[in-house]
C-alpha cells in the first residue's frame, strides 16, 4: 500500500530521483569527524522546530518578555523542553558548526571546485553568530540587557561607521523596547531567510561535489 | 554470500536508521503538539470561592447589586478586574447570583425598579427579576455564577 503511494508520486514529483541523490551518493573512505555538517544541520532543525513552538507564547517587549518566558519554563506543558532544546541548543550549534569549519579547513576540502562552499560556508557561519546574538536578548534579563549593552558598544567603536552602526542595531541610542523589537523580527525573519538561502546553496554544492577525500601528502583531495 | 545477505544488511541499516529517526520525530511531535494544545484547554468554570456581600442586604423579589474585585489570569499576566452581579431570592433561602453581562453582545444590564426589569441599552434587550428573556434580541437568560451562603455572607465562584 505504502509501496503504491510512493510510487504514485515519484511518476508525478521525480521525488525518488532526490532521495537517491542524497541518500544513495558515493562517499569515498573518510571518518566520523565528515558527520559534523550533518550534525550541524540536525541542530538547525532543532532551533528551527523548537524556535517556532517558542512564537506561540513568547511576546516581544520589555513589560512580558522576561514572564512569558518564566511562563513557557514553569507553565506550560513540556514547556521547559522546548526551551531547554532550543537554549542548549544554540549553545551546541556554534560548537559544532566551528568543529566543522575546522575540518573542512584542516582536511583542504575548501580547494577547487568547492571554494563557493566554503563562501557560503563562511556566511552561514555568520549568519550563526546572527542567530546568538540576536536570540541572547530575547529573554529580557540581566544578562541579556548587559550583554547586548557590551556587544552593541563594541560595534559602535569602529571609526565614522560605529555611531551610525549602533544607532541601526539597537533602533535609537539606548537599549530599549525598539532593541528588542528589531532583534526579534531579525531573529525569526530576516537571518532564517538567508540562512535558508545560503543552505539551500551550500547543500546543493555538497551534493553537486561529492565529498573530498582524506588529503594524502603530495596529493590534492581531487586526485 | 548470496544477493539476499547483502540486500538485507542494507535493509537493517534502513529500517533502524527510519526507527531511530522515528522516535525521535514521535517524541518531538508528542511533545510540541501538547505544548501547543494543553493550555487553551483550562476551562473558564474555574475559579475560587469570592464573598460579594451579606444576604442582609437582599430584599426579596427584588435583585440586589453587588461589585466584586477579582483577578484574572491570562498567560502570564495577572489582571484587576471589577465585575457586578445582582444577587436575587424569594424566601431568604435560595439565591440566585446573575452576571450583568447581556447574553446578546456583551453590553451592561441595569435594574430598573419602576419597570421590574432588566434593560440593555445598546439593542433593548429585557429581562425579568430572575433574568429570563422578556424581549430583545438576547439568546438566553442572564448567566448565574455558582453561589453558597455561610452564616449569612454570599459565596460565588469567579476569577
Amino acid at each position: 500500500m505504502l509501496n503504491q503511494i510512493m510510487d504514485w508520486l515519484d511518476t508525478r514529483t521525480g521525488w525518488r530521483q532526490v532521495w537517491d541523490g542524497i541518500f544513495l551518493r558515493k562517499v569515498p573512505k573518510v571518518n566520523w569527524l565528515y558527520t559534523l555538517g550533518s550534525a550541524t544541520m540536525f541542530i538547525v532543525i532543532n532551533q528551527a522546530v523548537t524556535g517556532i513552538l517558542l512564537t506561540i507564547y513568547y511576546v516581544p517587549t520589555p513589560d512580558h518578555a522576561y514572564d512569558s518566558v518564566q511562563f513557557i519554563s514553569t507553565q506550560v506543558a513540556f514547556g521547559w523542553l522546548i526551551r531547554g532544546l532550543h537554549h542548549w541548543g544554540a549553545s551546541a550549534i556554534i560548537v559544532v558548526a566551528f568543529l566543522h569549519m575546522l575540518r573542512v579547513l584542516f582536511l583542504g576540502s575548501y580547494k577547487f571546485p568547492r571554494e563557493v562552499t566554503w563562501f557560503t560556508g563562511v556566511g552561514l557561519f555568520l549568519i550563526v553568530i546572527g542567530f546568538g546574538f540576536t536570540g541572547y536578548l530575547l529573554p529580557w534579563d540581566e544578562k541579556a540587557y548587559w550583554a547586548t549593552t557590551v556587544g552593541t558598544r563594541i560595534a559602535g567603536t569602529p571609526p565614522l561607521i560605529g555611531d551610525l552602526t549602533l544607532r541601526i542595531l539597537r533602533g535609537g541610542q539606548e537599549l530599549t523596547a525598539m532593541t528588542l523589537a528589531r532583534f526579534f523580527g531579525i531573529h525569526i525573519w530576516w537571518l532564517p531567510a538567508a540562512l535558508l538561502v545560503l543552505l539551500g546553496i551550500h547543500l546543493f554544492l555538497v551534493i553537486k561535489h561529492g565529498i573530498s577525500t582524506y588529503p594524502t601528502r603530495g596529493k590534492t583531495p581531487n586526485e | 554470500m548470496d544477493e539476499k545477505l547483502e540486500l538485507s544488511r542494507r535493509k537493517f541499516m534502513e529500517k533502524v536508521t527510519m526507527g531511530i529517526g522515528g522516535l525521535i520525530a514521535a517524541i518531538f511531535g508528542v511533545s510540541a503538539g501538547i505544548f501547543v494544545v494543553k493550555p487553551v484547554l483550562k476551562k473558564e468554570g474555574e475559579g475560587n470561592w469570592l464573598r460579594i456581600g451579606s444576604t442582609g442586604k437582599v430584599t426579596p423579589g427584588t435583585p440586589a447589586l453587588f461589585s466584586l474585585k477579582i483577578e484574572r489570569e491570562t498567560g502570564w499576566i495577572t489582571d484587576q478586574d471589577e465585575i457586578m452581579v445582582y444577587a436575587y431570592t424569594e424566601n431568604n433561602r435560595d439565591y440566585a447570583v446573575m452576571s450583568n453581562v447581556c447574553t446578546h453582545l456583551a453590553c451592561r444590564v441595569r435594574w430598573i425598579e419602576e419597570r421590574q426589569e432588566f434593560f440593555c441599552p445598546c439593542h433593548n434587550g429585557i429581562y425579568d427579576k430572575k433574568g429570563d428573556v422578556v424581549a430583545g434580541p438576547p439568546p438566553r437568560p442572564l448567566d448565574r455564577y455558582e453561589v453558597k451562603i455561610e452564616n449569612d455572607d454570599i459565596y460565588i465562584k469567579a476569577g
